[in-house]
């Protein structure tokens, strides 16, 4: 989240659009609620009536997959009605920024479109320059080529007629959405944009999510209290797992993870440190060095020294997509052939997870940690495998639950929060911490005997016992917190060997400071257990006022709760919104108050996006793979042709042998039934907690599919029967959930149904069904590479009797 | 005296309070095997094993797909007539609110059962001599200062708790400041001499399953005289029920289909 969940509270318009916020994150109703004591308006978009609809006071439907073309029309709508915030855009966004003529857009495609290899040369999506390399720009914001006027030539075919003939909406209750929504774009109004995996799973998740951006940024939503892109996550700590590196392409922070590419360190700072000639630009990434140098330092000690690139050749450079989706090809294909899950059970969750269940007994060995024996660890075992067939050796190791151990957890408005143990794990179950000292520990001992490239192990800085002779998960987050390692002069104050780092201003590249993940530099900046500041819990008086809470939990970067808050004032630093301020200059003290601004510097000094190098947020954006703006495009199988250009689905996606999915769209003839997943608040993810959990089985049984009254009364189906769903890539038979809170889309001159399924369900635990995953494709977004989970073809017929 | 605000136009059937309810007071699960008729609901009914249950009723408003929410349990009547009628004093309106009950002393006679206006009270069909089950408002937490289970577990604050006058208030000042949200009537307020677990609703009461048409009055002014004259002969037909369940059950034991038992 760009803000957090208390700020809801400020919000005047709350849309809620690819989440169900009310089923899967219940506690943020409370703070919607006080939104809408102060007037606000909830707004629901989804394909069905969900209880996050039953919540808010307005419901309009949306056919899944088609967000594009939902905030398309609003976008077009916000021109049409003069409803941009042309303060807003003129000071924080690239709004005024030229384009190189050269770009083109043409019946959906972008220019530079290479089709042989479904690529883009991207060279004509950037801004035009002066000699010095900093972008022209038009403040009046009327050229053609301006970004502006790119963006409304670009959604000008986003009529509302057109809109809702592919959404699936009747027009009255989109317009009221378009003029409710943008009605925000006046200073002193503020609306927030809510999404979660019903945005992002998706073959353009990405540029879905750039679609809700852009909208934000032309109503000043960006920055402010009570506005924003969120995020919400869909796991608790999932935003500190991300952090963290969690995917394949990034270090810890967000940096990139190093590619072939980028043979030394000197190559890898030249290609990832952005550079700007604008002497107003902070363009913060040019630090990049500092956090690398210091990175490595916290991971291989003394080893790491500045004239052996602080042992940068030691990481691992990947030369391929190594994404979740391809990895269980590289299983498939023998290239992988040893498996550690950490309470993850891809059997349930996976895209086509008959596929990927199949690929598991390819594998030598898999240690499963989890709570309980998952389906991913008995998938020898699974229904119609012959374990005498595979030889896979599984190990199983119990872990503790999140309450028996301590550390933090990272949500999704990016606090982190210390948690101490509340109870000891039953027998010998222990701490995911535990468990990977001890492996670590084992695999050195291994390579100390010997081995092939023995050093990037045996060197690793490991150092996190604690009194007891037990890794403490302190010692990580102070580690993580960073440190100095030398005797160094930082930001013109002195500092001995092992104190610990204030924040990432003091870090260095000289190989003086270590520091696990510089976004969190400034979580725990003392020795003592009580210098740990995700465990404070200070509450002061006024804290209410915008609700940011700075004594509460610790939140990155540097304690700032409102991302891009400098964007929340004019030049001379006065809020464009008094009543809700976030940040203000006092002139007499010379000083910022309230929110920890985006940068120290007074008003006017610096660009509001420090994080970019033209410091201005993007409307138009270069670095995607798909498009410098959102264009709607079909889902991989979508029911329809795209009534918006040519291009039927996402022009980057492969369909070439090997790289992409291991079966072929279904048709629509074939799969008439538009179909999407999705979770309830009575279940967790893969199910193995809620499905062992007696009272939660008792709310939510078996799995299901929602399937509207028309479609059930067209098929024979009654509430309760069983009935068999069914794509390309597999069936499954659950019951049928008959509701008048599926209805039909009317679209492109045909009537479209849909139903939805819950995932969490598979063949272990107490409660045991079909989960979803068997249905969905294994397609993934070309940037983000997140499967197409939400929309998908199916057929549905009744299950024969007995 | 404490009263329970549920305001079910913030509820958004998320179920906490059913699962605090069951965690706190010791219930079991109930076997389900799919949701009970309207939408997600789950178990169908109150039993002996859950006190307290969130209806979903999907009922299209002007056309459009809605969903509402409405909460049963025991309604904690400030005037009881389950406590009149109970022919052995089992039950009893507490000084705090919460109507409460000493299954040590009760007959199985059922008398309660038919007293409520609310069909609160549930018996333990399976045990050869049934006892009374149902909400006490978490008595033993109320008692010493703190707030009922399903309260504390809210993550939407749609219950809130407190003095009985506060609660009636505070309902009021909610109807009053957002008249479009609310249907004009505190439920509990005055029905049946008032009760202590007051309902909002967006739709009308009848349409969430709550009785209508209840009188102003206790009904125990209605009953007492009546009820005290047969209160052996309930004690009889209900142990005589209690024999029917027991036999249905062994038999459906028998054939291996298990009747609504705990995991």
């Amino acid at each position: 989240m760009t803000n957090h969940w208390i700020d809801l509270q400020n919000a005047d318009v709350i849309m809620v659009c690819g989440s169900n916020v009310a089923e899967n994150h219940p506690v943020a109703v409370r703070w919607m609620e006080e939104a809408r004591k102060r007037g606000a308006v909830i707004l629901s978009a989804d394909p069905r009536f969900t209880r996050t609809s039953a919540f808010a006071d307005r419901y309009c439907p949306l056919r899944s997959g088609t967000d594009i073309a939902f905030v398309g029309g609003m976008i077009r709508y916000a021109f049409s009605n003069n409803r941009l915030n042309y303060d807003y855009l003129r000071d924080n966004t690239n709004a005024s920024f030229i384009v190189k003529p050269e770009y083109a857009f043409n019946d959906g495609l972008f220019s530079g479109f290479d089709p042989a290899s479904a690529t883009y040369d991207k060279a004509s999506w950037a801004y035009e320059t002066d000699e010095n390399g900093v972008p022209l720009q038009d403040p009046t914001m009327t050229d053609k080529r301006c970004v502006l006027m790119r963006v409304k030539a670009q959604y000008k075919r986003y009529r509302l007629k057109t809109v809702c003939g592919i959404v699936g909406a009747p027009r009255y209750l989109y317009e009221k959405f378009c003029d409710l929504y943008t009605g925000t774009y006046e200073n002193g109004k503020a609306g927030t944009w809510l999404y979660a995996m019903g945005g992002t799973q998706s073959t353009h998740g990405t540029q879905n999510v750039r679609a809700y951006s852009v909208l934000q940024l032309l109503l000043g939503n960006i920055g402010i209290a009570g506005g924003g892109v969120n995020a919400l996550r869909g796991e608790s700590n999932v935003q500190g797992s991300t952090d963290m590196a969690l995917l394949y392409n990034q270090l810890p922070g967000y940096l990139a993870a190093p590619a072939e590419k980028d043979k030394t360190l000197a190559d890898y700072l030249a290609a990832r440190t952005p550079k700007s000639a604008d002497p107003k630009s902070a363009n913060w990434w040019q630090n990049t060095p500092k956090y690398v140098a210091s990175l490595l330092k916290a991971w291989y000690g003394p080893a790491a020294t500045r004239e052996n690139d602080f042992c940068y050749d030691w990481l691992p450079k990947y030369g391929r997509d190594c994404s979740y989706v391809n990895l269980f090809s590289g299983i498939e294909s023998g290239d992988i052939r040893g498996l550690v899950l950490f309470g993850q059970n891809p059997a349930v969750s996976g895209p086509s997870c008959q596929r990927q269940l199949a690929a598991l007994s390819r594998l030598s060995w898999m240690a499963a940690v989890d709570l309980f024996e998952t389906e991913t660890a008995s998938f020898w075992k699974r229904p119609g495998a012959n374990p005498s067939d595979i030889d896979t050796e599984v190990f199983l190791l119990p872990a503790v639950a999140s309450v028996e151990k301590a550390g933090s957890i990272t949500n999704s408005g990016r606090w982190a929060q210390w948690r101490e143990k509340a109870l000891d794990g039953p027998g010998d179950t222990k701490p995911d911490l535990w468990i990977l000292d001890a492996l670590y520990r084992a695999v050195r001992k291994e390579y100390e005997r010997g081995g092939v490239f023995p050093d990037p192990v045996v060197n690793l800085a490991w150092n996190y016992d604690g009194a007891d002779q037990e890794p403490d998960p302190r010692k990580v987050a102070q580690e993580i917190n960073g440190f100095f390692v030398a005797e160094a002069t930082a930001n013109n104050r002195s500092f001995m060997a092992g104190d610990q780092a204030p924040s990432f201003a003091f870090l260095l590249d000289d190989g003086s400071t270590a520091c696990g993940n510089w976004l969190y530099s400034g979580s725990f900046p003392g020795p003592k257990p009580e210098d740990n500041r995700m465990a404070a819990r200070g509450i002061k008086q006024g804290d209410d006022r915008i609700g940011l809470y700075p004594g509460w939990a610790w939140c990155w970067p540097v304690n700032r709760r409102i991302l891009y808050n400098r964007a929340s004032v004019d030049a001379n630093g006065q809020p464009r919104d008094p009543a809700r301020w976030v940040i203000r200059w006092n002139a007499e003290k010379s000083a910022w108050e309230g929110d920890v601004p985006d940068g120290p510097w007074p008003p006017g000094d610096r660009y509001p996006f420090i994080m970019l190098p033209e410091g201005h947020a993007r409307l138009f954006a270069q670095g995607l793979a798909d498009g410098p703006l959102p264009e709607h495009y079909e889902p991989w199988e979508g029911p329809v042709q795209n009534a918006l250009s040519s291009q039927r689905h996402n022009p980057l996606l492969l369909s070439a042998k090997g790289k992409g999915p291991a079966k072929e769209p279904g048709s629509p003839e074939r799969f008439p039934v538009v179909a999407t997943t999705y979770r309830v608040g009575e279940h967790w993810q893969a199910g193995a907690l809620t499905r062992n959990t007696p009272w939660l089985i008792e709310l939510v049984p078996s799995a299901y599919a929602e399937i509207g009254e028309i479609l059930a009364m067209m098929l024979g189906i009654k509430n309760g029967d069983r009935v068999v769903v069914e794509t390309a890539r597999g069936s499954v038979e659950v019951y049928a959930l008959v509701t008048k809170r599926f209805g039909t889309f009317r679209v492109g001159g045909k009537i479209l149904h849909e139903v939805g399924l819950v995932w969490h369900f598979g063949y272990e635990g107490l409660a045991r069904g079909a989960s979803a995953n068997v249905l969905t494709p294994d397609i993934a977004d070309p940037n983000s590479r997140i499967p197409e989970y939400k929309a998908f073809l199916c057929n549905v017929r009744k299950a024969a009797e007995g | 005296m404490k009263a329970m605000l549920v305001d079910t136009t913030r509820c958004t059937g998320c179920r906490s309070c059913q699962v605090a309810c069951k965690q706190w007071n010791n219930l079991p699960a109930v076997q389900t095997r799919f949701f009970s008729d309207g939408s997600m609901q789950n178990p169908a009914h109150r039993s002996s094993k859950t006190w307290a249950v969130v209806t979903f009723h999907e009922l299209p408003k002007n056309n459009r797909p809605g969903l509402f929410f409405g909460r049963l349990q025991c309604f904690h009547c400030v005037d009881p007539a389950c406590a009149d009628a109970c022919p052995v004093h089992a039950l009893k309106k507490t000084k705090l609110g919460p109507v409460v009950y000493d299954p040590g002393l009760c007959l199985g006679c059922r008398y309660c059962q038919m007293a409520c206006p609310f069909n609160a009270p549930r018996f333990d069909w399976d045990k050869p001599v049934p006892e009374i089950r149902k909400c006490t408002m978490c008595y033993d937490r109320v008692a010493a200062g703190g707030r009922p289970a399903c309260v504390a577990a809210c993550p939407a604050e749609a219950l809130a708790f407190g003095e009985r006058s506060e609660m009636v208030a505070e309902a009021e000042a909610r109807i009053r400041q957002s008249p479009a949200r609310y249907v004009a009537h505190v439920y509990g307020k005055n029905e049946v001499g008032g009760t202590c677990v007051l309902h909002l609703a967006a739709v009308p009461f009848e349409s969430l399953g709550y009785p209508s048409g209840l009188p102003d009055e206790p009904v125990a002014d209605h009953i007492r005289s009546a009820m005290h004259t047969v209160p052996y002969a309930m004690a009889t037909l209900g142990l005589a029920l209690g024999a029917v369940a027991w036999v249905v059950n062994r038999r459906m034991e028998n054939t291996g289909d298990k009747p609504d038992k705990a995991e």
